[in-house]
């Protein structure tokens, strides 16, 4: 196991506490392929979120999206799609991953400026449609690096359940970490999406047996341990904490945000500590920020595209203490209703929609609010998003405002 | 991305390697200046900024860092030779450095982390594709010889 701590930074990020708050969430209907394009997804998302938080499109003067991951809304969509040609300020420093936490930063930074005073962050894909022409989708963008190509794809170290294969059997190595310990992440989040009912797998139980019964996909991982791919999208609405009191939701802020990177990038396969991530440096920037610790947090959502990435986050934010993170989540800990540490209680990436991240981040608000029904954590008042791209990571703490 | 992902030999960053494999020898840019392994290649030196980095050949031997047993065919170019194995080794002259590679001479299951592995030199070979390029994969070393 790696120690040191050099393997990687925090980003210095000027502190935003109680700054900006959440004052409405939408999703657009997650689904397998369907046909629909990733802008028109992002403008249904835009639209709900508008409805729940009751402002109108001509409101919104700050948008902010994806500016690394293609075929996103921008502004000329936004007001095609809403009959509006008002001044929009724009970022490309949001949308999912990493960015559905550190979005709210530059919101804070941009209201705080006087350049926008209402900001929505969305983010949406259209992965399934695409994956029938083998177009976009989570690979391309790896398949495209020039040290990949060269050094990694020809040996068949490619797509990503192969990388988090590899990771997943180093920490079993180092840990003692099990299948049915991975298994039980898996179990969590689909017990929860079973009590959604957006989730793509609503319909489909799964009981830690199913889960060890299932064949290997990528040795040690199954399928079970791997995200879905899925048409889908969400967005949420930032304003200033003043003017979210006045607004018909109960006001949630903003109270932490942190974001750390890893030296090597995105190359996993020469990460010093390669079973650890970069959260090891955001999550206590954000907890600082917050004034708060993990023994704080009520709800957690965590950017899943494989149990052990979830793993690794809940052992690198600070929940547990590293390689502790497999008995930390046997059983029912993970359950809303577990009385322990409530993870991805919408699904996750495992079984509530690949949307990366930015429906994670509408469950906190709900669960806030105390609107998340059959999967509600009683009195649920810290949440945390912990936000993943590989060479990066970021933590988002948000409060219920009272 | 379902055309056959046989590396450049030419890029100038890795051509040295793949030209080393041609003749049955691992090589990795080694800094003059600092005696630093650096990999992956860079043009500068990451430690000490230097910009002399000879390739440099090393013994071939190592360590099984992890791997993964792709079981069922995530990828169209490797889609006919499910199952196999492909992880990281780490050198004996570096454990730092690791290589991405195929491990070969073996079955999946006697594979365990940290037993020591070699490289063997073997052709690419994917279907359609006329080209073939020899690159570093890694088998076990044998029990039967002890102490190589």
């Amino acid at each position: 196991m790696h120690t040191d701590d050099d393997w990687g930074s925090a980003t210095p990020l000027d502190g935003v506490s109680r700054r900006v708050a959440v004052v409405g969430v939408g999703e657009a209907d997650h689904s397998k392929a369907s046909g629909r394009s990733a802008p028109q997804i992002a403008c249904q998302a835009i639209e709900r979120a508008l409805a729940d938080a009751g402002l109108e499109p001509g409101d919104v003067d700050g948008l902010m999206t994806s500016g690394g991951l293609g075929d996103q809304l921008d502004a000329a969509g936004f007001h095609a799609h809403f009959g509006t040609r008002h001044a929009l300020w724009t970022s490309g420093q949001g949308g999912g991953m990493a960015w559905a936490a550190t979005a709210p930063h530059g919101a804070a930074r941009a209201l705080a400026a006087g350049q926008a005073r209402v900001v929505v962050n969305v983010f949406s894909v259209a992965w399934a449609t695409q994956r029938s022409s083998m177009t976009g989708g989570p690979g391309e963008f790896h398949a495209r690096e020039r040290f990949k190509a060269q050094l990694e794809l020809p040996f068949g170290w490619f797509p990503q359940p192969v990388y988090f294969a590899t990771i997943a059997r180093r920490h079993m190595h180092e840990f003692g970490t099990t299948s049915e310990q991975l298994g039980a992440i898996a179990v969590a989040c689909r017990r929860h999406a079973n009590l959604h009912p957006g989730a793509v797998l609503h319909d489909k139980p799964l009981s830690l047996e199913d889960y060890l019964s299932r064949p290997m996909l990528v040795d040690p991982l199954r399928m079970e341990d791997c995200c879905l791919i899925s048409d889908g999208g969400a967005a949420y609405v930032m304003t200033a904490p003043e003017r979210a009191r006045d607004l018909r939701q109960p006001s949630v802020v903003v109270a932490g945000v942190g974001e750390g990177r890893s030296a090597t990038g995105l190359y996993w396969s020469q990460q010093p500590a390669f079973t650890s991530t970069p959260q090891v440096f955001a999550a206590p920037a954000a907890f600082r920020m917050a004034g708060l610790e993990p023994a704080d947090v009520d709800v957690l959502t965590l950017y899943d595209p494989f149990t052990i990435v979830a793993l690794m986050q809940i052992e690198d934010m600070g929940f547990c203490g590293k390689g502790e993170g497999g008995p930390f989540v046997e059983g029912a800990r993970l359950h809303f209703d577990g009385g322990g540490l409530p993870l991805n209680t919408h699904g996750g990436l495992l079984s509530h929609a690949y949307v990366l991240g930015i429906a994670h981040v509408v469950e906190l608000v709900r669960q806030l609010r105390g609107e998340a029904g059959a999967r509600q954590v009683p009195g649920a008042r810290v949440g945390v998003y912990g936000g993943y791209t590989g060479q990066h990571a970021s933590t988002l703490i948000l409060v219920r405002d009272s | 991305m379902s055309e056959v992902p046989l590396p450049d030999t030419e890029w100038p960053l890795t051509r040295p390697f793949f030209a080393a494999a041609a003749r049955g020898e691992l090589a990795i840019p080694r800094c003059a200046g600092c005696r630093a392994w650096v990999w992956y290649p860079r043009e500068e030196c990451p430690r000490c900024g230097g910009s002399e980095l000879p390739w440099t050949r090393v013994s071939g031997r190592g360590t099984l860092f992890s791997w993964a047993v792709v079981r069922r065919a995530l990828w169209k170019p490797f889609a006919d030779k499910v199952p196999y194995a492909t992880g990281l080794v780490a050198l004996e002259e570096d454990a730092a450095v690791r290589l991405v590679t195929t491990l070969v001479d073996c079955e999946p299951e006697e594979l365990r982390v940290d037993m020591p592995v070699r490289a063997v030199f073997r052709p690419l070979a994917f279907r359609g594709a006329r080209r073939q390029v020899v690159v570093p994969m890694f088998a076990p070393v044998p029990p039967a010889l002890p102490g190589r």
